[in-house]
């Protein structure tokens, strides 16, 4: 009697306490199950996987939940297993969509990245080329100041030396083997003496000038009477006429080391000293100018 | 034997005579499982899973083969059951074939990228 009533009282926790001890005394599971377990604990911690594959996660919890039930209902071995490997398997899947979206998103990314570097190099390339381009352009205007410089400096020597002739043909100068000669006449000096007239003095000027033109011509004057008086005398005043010449030519500033002079008197007459014309013309000073600092022949 | 152990024989005769009659009413959910898995077996296989998950692959062949016998035997839950893992193996193929493509693609833009960075500072440094 005193058993009925505390089976009546108590029936539901005695009934279980019977259930459980009539099967067993633990929870049952299997190593299929808890490597689907220990899988699936793995997925749940990685944030990625729910973010990635959230519908194959939810399947595979769901998988899991059905291979726990069973465990947990005490179903046969063989078929918790045979959940816990769907299980395992629905998880796998979780995982390896999530590495697709991921590489996917790398990809997308990664295009983006490829997209700004192909920016920049073509930017550097542009670069480059400008900067090429204007040192070109830098290097074309040097070439052509250059170029006008030339030019230039051509046009300035050649109007220098237009100016040369000019002035060579207003002393009247003559191109002989010995080089250039100007001659002086009798006019330009004062009579029977040795000191340069106005007229003799601007031409010592023209010559002076055209000496300053051509730095590197050597001067011989030589000096020449006619044939009447004394041949010492002739040769006297021939000399110091030459020599008034020289003193002119360095007071205008010709180097004194270019200018020599030499007195012939009567020799090499240049007309017949018969009459007064001829003997005037044999009255003279001749110039020569070497140019490019060769020295001057001697008369034979 | 007492009452609870009585009511414990009766209910597990009564799940086995439930289970003995859900079998009779197998073979069209049965039919249809194979049908499925047979389906992720060939969408797995264009996804190029034969190269890229051999194993998974060979499995989940092997367990449809097995599924196609159980079906003509008319075992239907061990069809349902090979169905069901030729289907979960035949998806992780698949997945598996996708994340490697995705993974190959993604490693050789990056390859790209850096042979670009490069050319680009090797023709910055050369100006």
């Amino acid at each position: 009697m005193k058993l009925m009533t505390k089976l009546s009282t108590l029936p539901a926790a005695v009934a279980l306490a019977v259930v459980l001890s009539a099967c067993s005394s633990s929870p049952i599971t299997t190593s299929e199950l808890d490597g689907a377990r220990g899988d699936f604990v793995a997925a749940q911690s990685n944030p990625a996987v729910a973010a990635n594959a959230p519908v194959e996660f939810k399947a595979a919890a769901e998988a899991l939940d059905r291979a726990n039930a069973a465990a947990a209902q005490k179903e046969s071995l063989a078929d918790i297993d045979k959940l816990a490997y769907l299980a395992k398997q629905k998880i796998a899947i979780a995982q390896e969509v999530t590495k697709q979206k991921q590489a996917e998103a790398n990809v997308a990314q990664a295009g983006r990245q490829r997209d700004e570097v192909r920016l920049e190099a073509r930017t550097a390339e542009a670069e480059k080329a400008r900067t090429a381009a204007e040192r070109a352009k830098a290097d074309a205007d040097a070439s052509r100041r250059q170029a006008e410089m030339a030019a230039n400096s051509a046009r300035e020597e050649q109007a220098k030396s237009a100016a040369l002739q000019q002035q060579l043909a207003d002393l009247q100068a003559k191109q002989t083997d010995r080089g250039l000669v100007i001659t002086l006449n009798d006019v330009l000096f004062n009579v029977d003496k040795a000191e340069l007239s106005a007229e003799g003095m601007r031409t010592a000027q023209k010559l002076a000038d055209a000496l300053a033109q051509q730095p590197n011509s050597m001067v011989l004057i030589e000096g020449f009477t006619d044939s009447t008086g004394s041949s010492s005398h002739n040769l006297d005043l021939s000399q110091r006429r030459a020599d008034a010449v020289r003193q002119a030519l360095i007071g205008m500033g010709v180097s004194s080391s270019k200018v020599s002079t030499k007195g012939y008197g009567a020799a090499f007459p240049v007309a017949s000293n018969s009459d007064a014309g001829s003997r005037q013309l044999n009255r003279r000073v001749e110039i020569v100018l070497s140019q490019n600092g060769a020295p001057i022949a001697t008369r034979r | 034997m007492n009452t609870v152990q009585h009511k414990f024989k009766v209910i597990c005769g009564a799940l086995a005579l439930l289970a003995l009659g859900a079998c009779a009413s197998n073979k069209t959910p049965a039919t249809a499982d194979v049908a499925v898995s047979r389906a992720a077996v060939a969408n797995a296989t264009s996804a190029g899973a034969a190269d890229l998950a051999p194993e998974e692959m060979k499995s989940a062949r092997e367990k449809m083969m097995r599924a196609n016998q159980a079906l003509a035997a008319k075992d239907y839950k061990l069809a349902q059951d090979l169905a069901a893992q030729a289907q979960a193996d035949a998806q992780l193929a698949q997945s598996k074939a996708n994340s490697a493509k995705a993974t190959a693609a993604a490693d050789e833009l990056q390859q790209s990228i850096r042979v670009l960075r490069d050319e680009v500072s090797r023709n910055t440094s050369n100006q």
